[in-house]
């Protein structure tokens, strides 16, 4: 920050500095990801030595922390771009276990198909995001209060509509429901088996007793964190719609007055953070083969700490998708590191807080070279 | 050209029962520096948001190139030709140079359901434009709060020229600026002016004025007070009008006339 | 600056991982070890009692267990959890079945390693059993509920309400559903949707009996829901009038017997819930011996002013 103060002061020796040339190193480390991608290797290091011998690190136990992380990812990224435009979704973690409800309920207590009460659920749960964005753009309250009040609403509509329409707060039966179902595997099954019973027969990997191997595929969560992520970023970084996003949330009015669309920006995000939503809510039902009114309890501030690890500013106008990725990645290493490193599971939130903090701290040093900000 | 780029007649507006503007004419022509000069609550921030299609007028005529000018958003006046850069310059401090010069007016090429931006294209073009002023990037993705305030309203106006303005209007680009950052500006301007555009130059630092304008409209509580071409008048003339005369000269004998 | 700061941050974690390393390379030895895995969200006391129980089975058996729980109660981390311990070689696996649509899979995978499996709390037998785990230790809910239920019935009560401090769990809504049965009515809307929040769960005590002042009975499920329903109760003068049950034991609730605004607690002696499966895997893992029972119930017994005395100086640790 204080080279720039200097050569405004001082103008002469700017053609050189302006003409040198900066290698990839530094180039990577002006992306605003590059403290959380430091932060996922130099986190993994330290659980290689912490919960070494623990299993921590052979394929079952990869499969765990990554499960963790692809669960969070799936919602982070969005929450990120979401934060880029400028706003902020309380409502992710109620929306998951909606979703779930919605989509379990017509499958068992109606009888429909599972493939078009999944479909139903994502309709819903689109159609809420869109509300939820067009009331942050009419009212023009903050998104916080906004989805604050979605937090409660889908959280209490939950519950309410379970008791009231099966006397449950949990629906089981959703995988005999789904048997058969060719929708339900897309969100809750697993592939590349075969690769698995391969590495097995190979001894690469570890297996039962009776030699199915350990890990018996990849949940398609992870397929689903990777295609979110792959498009977030291409969207973010490649598309005029990604260069509507940072404009929204850097300068809504300067935005508008060059015609960038703001509202339907933002209304669009809002959407696409309740698909997201959605999407975790249906994997966890499809996988577990039950629905309950508090899945996804606090994940809205997970997917909220992942954004910001990952380099996103809180209020707008830069961050990255990758970075939300890494984000992810951190808190699943670190929450399920602890219980491999055997230590007592309260220090997760210490642990968890302390990062927050370097995180933001790192980010915003970073954010200042690279932006001017003063 | 005879045709003036912009002709206002007796502008009126109202805003409840405060009167901003009664009665302003004005023109602009090709190739001109046409200075608005005024105090603050002169009624200059209401003429050029009239100009720019923020506000309708409450009663006069505005003409563009000759023809009745009725809009409805500034997205109107931009499509005439009107281009305005507003003191927050309408650039976004965190992002890159490139993103902000096409912001809005992203080039964009189709890929299955995307509108894919053209970032070589747009580093290029952006890259080229900055250094027709004379600044020279090291990189295009560099973000503008690393620029300096006179980089900015450079690029800002660069921008506007790039997409085919004809009439630049500028709130108060030098206002806040130091000495090596306003020659900056006032020589873009300048150079601006070669091309044939008009430019409506808003400020009230007579001397930045007098230093590029062709023609000078001076505002006090919004009436036209003066109306000069280039050498008809001096600073101390100029300043007074802006002053509604009397206070400004006292204020020169109380404080020696440094003023 | 950010180079200082990077290298605060690196060396701060060296030091962690150093000294981590050095803690668990000397804890580890030869020791067996267990993974006790709980639904019991952070804020629930009443699992301190479990706790003690694991301490002093894992000291006189010599053997490391660690507790672990989902820090909200969110089932779905539990199963993570179950799935985490899995993958860390336990000598051992201890877990409620909360649900057993979410963690029956991860159990049964932990059987199939090879991984014995002691299922304690909530959950039914036939649960345990199709998880292929060694035992089923606890209280069965619905069961304790409908004899608490008759039980009610006999004291002459018809109607009544109950506070559900954990709503999201189907045992929990068992208890109330079986109380309901015991009495020979429907549930209908007699449940109280609490939260965990005392300040939260005494107001919406006191709402719901001003609002449906005929209610003859209260039951709560809980310590959580018992200990602010308690001071209702004595804010609204009602203290000792109305006939209040309660599953589970703490010290407020031995003190509410004795002074009779609580006419029972159901206890299900959660202590043995902690001591008993530890001691079983130990001697399983050593010895290969384990009792033939299937089911070990640690509950019902009730808890009431007659004999209170031997409860009271142990209650909220060891009762």
């Amino acid at each position: 920050m204080d080279e720039s103060r200097i050569t405004e002061a001082a103008p002469p020796p700017r053609l050189d500095e302006r003409l040198s040339r900066i290698n990839w190193a530094q180039r990577l480390m002006m992306r605003p990801d590059s403290g959380a991608g430091v932060g996922v290797v130099l986190l993994l290091v330290f659980f290689a030595f912490a919960a070494a011998g623990s299993g921590m690190f052979a394929a079952d136990g990869i499969m765990n922390w990554l499960h963790v992380s692809a669960e969070l990812g799936v919602v982070s990224v969005p929450a990120a771009l979401l934060m880029i435009a400028g706003e902020f979704d309380l409502s992710i973690g109620s929306m998951i276990g909606f979703s779930g409800m919605m989509a379990a309920i017509p499958a068992v207590y109606w009888g429909w198909p599972v493939w078009v009460a999944i479909l139903f659920a994502f309709a819903l749960s689109v159609a809420l995001g869109w509300l939820d964005g067009y009331l942050v753009i009419r009212t023009r309250l903050p998104s916080f209060i906004v989805s604050l009040a979605f937090l409660f609403i889908l959280r209490g509509l939950s519950l309410a509509l379970s008791v009231m329409l099966t006397n449950q707060t949990i629906i089981s039966g959703v995988n005999r429901a789904a048997k058969g179902d060719w929708l339900a595997p897309v969100f809750g099954g697993q592939i590349a088996q075969p690769v698995f019973v391969f590495l097995a027969h190979a001894h690469l990997i570890g297996t039962y007793r009776d030699g199915s191997p350990l890990v018996s595929g990849i949940p398609m969560v992870m397929i689903w964190w990777v295609i979110i992520a792959a498009v977030a970023h291409f969207v973010l970084s490649s598309t005029r719609f990604g260069n509507y996003i940072f404009a929204a949330g850097g300068d809504a009015n300067a935005a508008r007055s060059l015609g960038v669309p703001v509202a339907r920006v933002k209304v669009i995000l809002f959407a696409a953070t309740a698909f997201c939503s959605a999407l975790l809510g249906i994997a966890q039902v499809m996988e577990f083969g039950s629905a309950a009114a508090d899945r996804g309890l606090d994940m809205e501030f997970e997917a909220i700490i992942a954004a910001v690890i990952g380099g996103s500013l809180l209020t707008g106008g830069y961050g990255s998708a990758i970075g939300a990725c890494f984000g992810a990645l951190i808190f699943g290493i670190a929450q399920q590191g602890i219980y491999f490193a055997n230590w007592n599971n309260n220090w997760f939130r210490v642990f968890l807080g302390a990062l927050l903090l370097i995180a933001v701290l790192f980010n915003t040093l970073i954010r200042r070279r690279v932006t001017g900000e003063r | 050209m005879d045709m003036p780029l912009i002709e206002a007649r007796d502008i009126h507006m109202h805003f409840g029962h405060v009167i901003a503007l009664a009665g302003i004419s004005f023109t602009l022509e090709e190739g001109q520096v046409h200075c608005l000069l005024g105090d603050n609550g002169a009624g200059k921030s209401t003429l050029i948001k009239i100009l720019s299609g923020v506000f309708r007028p409450s009663k006069g005529e505005y003409l563009v190139a000759g023809r009745d000018a009725d809009f409805g958003s500034p997205r109107d006046a931009l499509d005439a030709g009107i281009a305005t850069v507003f003191q927050d310059l309408g650039l976004v401090p965190l992002m890159s140079i490139t993103r902000n010069f096409f912001m809005g007016r992203e080039p964009v090429r189709w890929l299955g359901p995307f509108h894919v931006m053209k970032f070589a294209y747009a580093d290029r073009v952006a890259r080229e434009e900055m250094r027709r002023i004379g600044i020279d990037l090291r990189d295009p993705e560099q973000a503008v709060g690393t620029l300096s305030g006179g980089e900015r309203q450079c690029l800002a106006i660069a921008r506007a020229v790039f997409f085919g303005a004809r009439v630049l209007i500028l709130d108060e680009p030098t206002s806040a600026l130091g000495v090596a950052q306003t020659s900056m500006v006032l020589r873009y301007i300048h150079q601006v002016r070669g091309k044939g555009l008009g430019v409506i130059f808003i400020t009230h630092n007579v001397r930045h004025a007098m230093a590029v304008g062709d023609a000078f409209t001076v505002l006090n509580r919004g009436r036209v007070a003066g109306r000069f071409r280039r050498g008809e008048a001096s600073i101390e003339d100029l300043q007074g009008l802006m002053a509604g005369g009397k206070e400004l000269a006292e204020l020169a004998e109380e404080l020696g006339g440094t003023v | 600056m950010a180079q200082r700061i990077r290298l605060l941050f690196i060396a701060g974690l060296a030091a962690l991982a150093f000294g981590l390393v050095s803690h668990t390379a000397a804890a580890a030895g030869q020791k067996l070890r267990f993974v006790f895995v709980s639904h019991a969200p952070d804020s629930d006391s009443w699992w301190n009692t479990v706790k003690n129980g694991i301490k002093v089975a894992a000291e006189q058996t010599g053997v490391e267990v660690e507790y672990r729980n989902p820090p909200n109660g969110d089932l779905a981390t539990m199963a993570r959890l179950i799935e985490q311990a899995a993958a860390s070689h336990p000598d051992g696996i201890i877990s409620t079945i909360a649900d057993f649509n979410v963690i029956g899979k991860p159990l049964i995978d932990a059987v199939r390693r090879g991984i014995p499996v002691i299922t304690v709390n909530s959950g039914t037998p036939e649960q345990s059993e199709q998880i292929g785990a060694l035992m089923h230790i606890g209280q069965p809910d619905y069961t304790a509920g409908v004899l608490a239920g008759e039980r009610a019935k006999k004291d002459g009560i018809h109607n009544f309400v109950c506070v559900n401090h954990y709503i999201t769990n189907s045992a929990s809504v068992e208890r109330c559903a079986g109380f309901a049965k015991g009495l020979g009515i429907a549930l209908g809307s007699q449940m109280i949707d609490s939260g965990t929040d005392p300040t939260v769960v005494e107001s919406k005590v006191e709402a719901y009996l001003r609002a449906n002042p005929k209610t003859e009975a209260v039951l709560a499920l809980g310590p959580l829901s018992a200990i602010p329903t308690i001071a209702a109760l004595k804010a609204m003068h009602m203290a000792g009038h109305i006939y209040f049950g309660t599953f589970d034991l703490s010290s407020e609730i031995v003190a509410g017997i004795k002074d009779g605004t609580v006419s029972w607690a159901i206890d299900q002696q959660p202590y043995l819930q902690g001591y008993l499966p530890v001691v079983f895997l130990a001697n399983y893992d050593r010895y290969g011996v384990i009792p033939a029972d299937k089911v070990i119930l640690t509950g019902p017994g009730f808890v009431t002013k007659a004999n209170v005395d031997l409860v009271e100086k142990y209650a909220g640790t060891y009762r």
